[in-house]
């Protein structure tokens, strides 16, 4: 198993306020990360360290054995770092397999013709049933499904996904994780922020606590939600109400 | 996508080409010049539609480009003295008119495509205005007073016969070139562009290269059309040519068909044509009143275009049960 | 001389844009909607200043309010019906090609009635001219501008000390908002959508005498309104008072110094030079965010 991304020492200041602090992580390639922390505890923060929309303060963060300094964002991009936003954006009037085109054709460093990535994207998340539907017609979770699907067909080997199952039904919950898993299986390495414990826990093999800037835990899913730091600093109650 | 629908479509396709390439030999000259000037519209409409229709960018100004079409033409033939009667002697003048059309507008295009919306509509229009008064009152272009242009037409060819077969051709060609670019890979980034730049800019689509592209590319096939149709007048001054209602037919032949579909601008084109010219050839006062009614009665009822609203209401349906 | 004398008459021009942009600023500010019916409008308003002249003998002048009103009352309904279904069904583009229909349909039926002729206004005091040191100014314009800044003043007032003004100016910056806090904001729209198209009417009047007018001209109304929000910024009559005043001064300079016919091309290019450089005015946004 090499190592995907690697952060050691990641600190963000802006102006006197550190948002970050010290924070180390190693992802390994093919696993399933989520990164949790109550609100304001940097989790945002961390994402747009990583995909560049801020520079480090100290610190630094490689991806694949290389040390990513000030690269642009869109540079992040085309090396295999991609983002799935919570507010999806999609191409109101083009059809979701025209949407995961796009993707496909313009972001994609991956092998075969853009419709053939395309169309493997739209299986992998579970779209066939809607391919040519446009994307204005769709329902809140098919469209996260989208915006996983469009990120996935640039072909990245890193994908950040901001609350993939934030706002979705119980039953869409379960297809997203199903989606997950089988964006994972493609061979993809995926790091997840969720407020959704029960998806955290069911989907994510190592998962990262944050607070207030600063890495309380890592662990497996059973080892974080047992930490006391844990409980203490972000659940606040004991772990079994939550996962109640 | 089922097979059969698309051969059908093919041969409508090969039909229409057939009745088109004898019609004239059947029809009154009359007849023949609204063929002629169908031909012409839709391939302005399909023009304008490669940037306003795949991008978004709505251009208020292309008229601008056929009128720079028709009196850089009009000046490169004058200069070159050509003769009368040969169709070989548009071939410079149209070229050099394209040339001239293609370094404008790519001039233009980069400071006037970072406006969005509204703004880039009225730039347009006022860069069409700028291009009209100084066609009108630079005195060596000539519009104002008015300039000539040799006929080309062979003898025993009658006129209307044909600039029939040249727009005929040109509009084919027009119609190929939308195609090739729906299909390509810069059809589906000007697409994204339309429906979110800033998202398909982080999607890594080239949106700058792109716009510009489309943007040249649709103002030189309407300089081209605009060349040829100054031949057609023979005698041209600037209001024969820049004239604000070829700019707007542009658009709202595109809106009746389909903005942003590939067959959209010409099915427009022929509704409102027949409408206008055929229909109600005999009420000219009330023309206005119609398109505009025609205008308001589609966007109210048929938001997309008449292609747009058969195809998000039925035909998706329907190839969604073929699969 | 010369030069004061081009001075004065760009600004007494400038007047009648300001009033002539007012309304469709007002609507572009707070509904988002480029109005191309305002020019139609603003013509629909001198002819109706003629008819009240020719049938009943009323002042141009004292024809400004029965105008005012009753395309105040058109243009309401006109937000509540088309304007309102337009936006709803479709987009705010397609509000833009709405109204240009419109006002294709109101053009014809005001060739239709009228004829496609110029028409002038032509009251008694309309020869005589004021002379003031050596400047000289028709007593029209003069009367003109008078009234383009009384309307310009009251409109002012409205919008800072009435209910309906501070509602005007609170949907501009923030539609939502405001329906939070209790407003009716379609009432509103189409309230101000009645005032707009008022505004034109009332410049209309103001016009008839200044200048000759066809159904025609309604599409050069609309234009120069659009270049005056552009030069002063959207949604304020501040803006459109310093736009117009711009625009005026353009347009006589050009008159005198380059050639009377390339006037149209040095608003057209101020214009595209402002888009550029200038996005949002001179004075940047009076009101809410520019779209």
């Amino acid at each position: 198993m090499s190592v995907v991304l690697q952060g050691t020492g990641v600190t963000k200041i802006f102006g006197g306020l550190t948002a970050m602090a010290e924070v180390d992580f190693t992802l390994e390639e093919g696993g399933i990360y989520g990164l949790i922390g109550p609100n304001g505890a940097g989790k945002s923060t961390l994402f747009n360290l990583i995909t560049g929309y801020y520079p480090l303060t100290s610190g630094d963060i490689a991806f694949g054995g290389r040390s990513l300094g000030t690269m642009a964002t869109y540079r992040r991009n085309q090396i295999g770092i991609a983002r799935a936003f919570q507010i999806s954006k999609p191409f109101p009037a083009l059809t979701v397999l025209e949407n995961v085109t796009v993707g496909a054709m313009f972001g994609g460093h991956g092998r075969g013709s853009a419709s053939d990535i395309a169309r493997h994207a739209i299986r992998t998340a579970g779209l066939e049933d809607v391919a040519h539907r446009h994307a204005q017609e769709l329902t809140v979770g098919t469209l996260r499904k989208l915006e996983i699907a469009r990120a996935i067909a640039t072909g990245p080997k890193l994908l950040l996904a901001d609350e993939p199952c934030a706002g979705l039904n119980p039953s869409e919950t379960v297809e997203m994780v199903a989606c997950l898993r089988s964006v994972r299986e493609q061979g993809t390495t995926i790091w997840l922020v969720e407020h959704d414990m029960r998806a955290v826990t069911q989907v994510c093999e190592r998962i990262f606590v944050i607070d207030a800037g600063r890495k309380v835990a890592e662990g497996t899913p059973d080892e974080v939600v047992n930490d006391p730091h844990v409980i203490s600093a972000y659940l606040g109650e004991p772990a079994e109400s939550i996962l109640a | 996508m089922t097979a059969t629908p698309r051969k059908l479509f093919l041969a409508f396709i090969v039909v229409l080409l057939a009745i088109g390439a004898v019609l004239p030999g059947y029809v009154s000259p009359y007849h023949t010049r609204v063929v002629m000037g169908f031909f012409m519209f839709a391939g302005l409409a399909s023009a304008w539609n490669i940037l306003g229709g795949f991008s978004g960018y709505w251009s208020f100004g292309h008229a601008a480009f056929f009128g720079m079409g028709a009196f850089g033409a009009a000046k490169i033939s004058t200069a070159l003295g050509a003769a009368a009667g040969s169709p070989a002697a548009m071939i410079l003048p149209v070229a050099g008119a394209t040339l001239i059309v293609a370094v404008f507008a790519a001039l233009i295009a980069y400071p006037i495509l970072r406006l969005r919306g509204i703004f880039f509509a009225i730039a347009m229009l006022g860069v069409s205005q700028v291009v009209t008064e100084l066609v009108n009152n630079v005195s060596w272009i000539g519009g104002g007073v008015g300039v000539f242009m040799p006929s080309p037409v062979p003898a025993g060819t009658r006129p209307e016969v044909f600039y029939y077969y040249i727009f005929g051709a040109l509009l084919l060609l027009i119609i190929l070139v939308t195609y090739a670019i729906r299909r390509s890979k810069i059809g589906y980034g000007l697409l994204a562009i339309r429906e979110d730049e800033d998202t398909a800019k982080m999607l890594g689509v080239p949106t700058e290269h792109y716009k510009i592209a489309s943007f040249v590319l649709s103002g030189v096939l309407v300089g081209i059309l605009g060349a040829v149709y100054g031949y057609s007048l023979g005698y041209m001054s600037t209001g024969s040519v820049l004239r604000l209602d070829i700019g707007l037919n542009m658009i709202v032949f595109c809106i009746i068909g389909g903005i942003g579909t590939i067959w959209g601008p010409v099915l427009g084109t022929a509704i409102m044509l027949f409408i206008t010219q055929v229909l109600l050839s005999g009420f000219l006062d009330i023309h206005l009143m119609i398109t505009g009614g025609i205008v308001v009665l589609m966007i109210l009822l048929m938001p997309s275009g008449v292609l747009g609203f058969f195809n998000a209401k039925r035909w998706i349906r329907f190839r969604e049960r073929a699969r | 001389m010369l030069f004061l004398q081009t001075l004065v008459n760009g600004l007494a021009l400038g007047g009648l844009y300001a009033l002539a942009a007012v309304g469709f600023s007002l609507v572009f500010g707070v509904l988002g909607i480029v109005n191309l019916t305002h020019g139609i409008f603003l013509v629909a308003g001198s002819y109706g200043a003629l008819l009240l002249w020719e049938h009943l003998g009323i002042d141009p002048i004292l024809s400004i309010p029965p105008v005012a009103i009753v395309l105040f009352g058109v243009g309401y309904v006109y937000q509540r019906t088309i304007i309102h279904w337009a936006v709803s069904r479709a987009s705010l583009v397609a509000s833009l090609v709405v109204t240009f229909g419109v006002a294709m349909i109101i053009r014809n039926l005001l060739q239709l009635w009228f004829g496609p002729d110029i028409r002038t206004i032509t009251p008694s005091y309309s020869f005589s001219s004021v002379t003031f040191f050596d400047l000289r100014i028709d007593l029209v314009r003069l009367i003109a501008l008078g009234m383009s800044l009384v309307v310009l003043l009251l409109l002012t007032a409205l919008l800072r000390h009435t209910h309906f003004g501070r509602s005007i100016r609170a949907t501009a910056q923030q539609p939502l908002a405001a329906s939070l806090c209790g407003l009716d904001v379609e009432r509103l729209y189409a309230k101000t959508f009645g005032l707009g198209a008022a505004l034109a009417g009332a410049s209309g009047a103001i016009i008839g005498i200044v200048q000759p007018f066809s159904p025609a001209t309604e599409a050069g109304w609309t234009l120069n309104a659009f270049i005056v929000v552009v030069l002063g910024g959207i949604g304020s009559p501040a803006g459109a008072l310093l736009g117009g005043v711009l625009l005026g001064l353009i347009n006589t300079l050009t008159a005198q110094y380059i050639a009377p016919s390339m006037t149209n091309a040095a608003m057209f290019l101020v214009l595209v030079a402002m888009l550029l450089f200038r996005p949002h005015g001179l004075l940047g946004n009076a009101m809410g965010e520019s779209r």
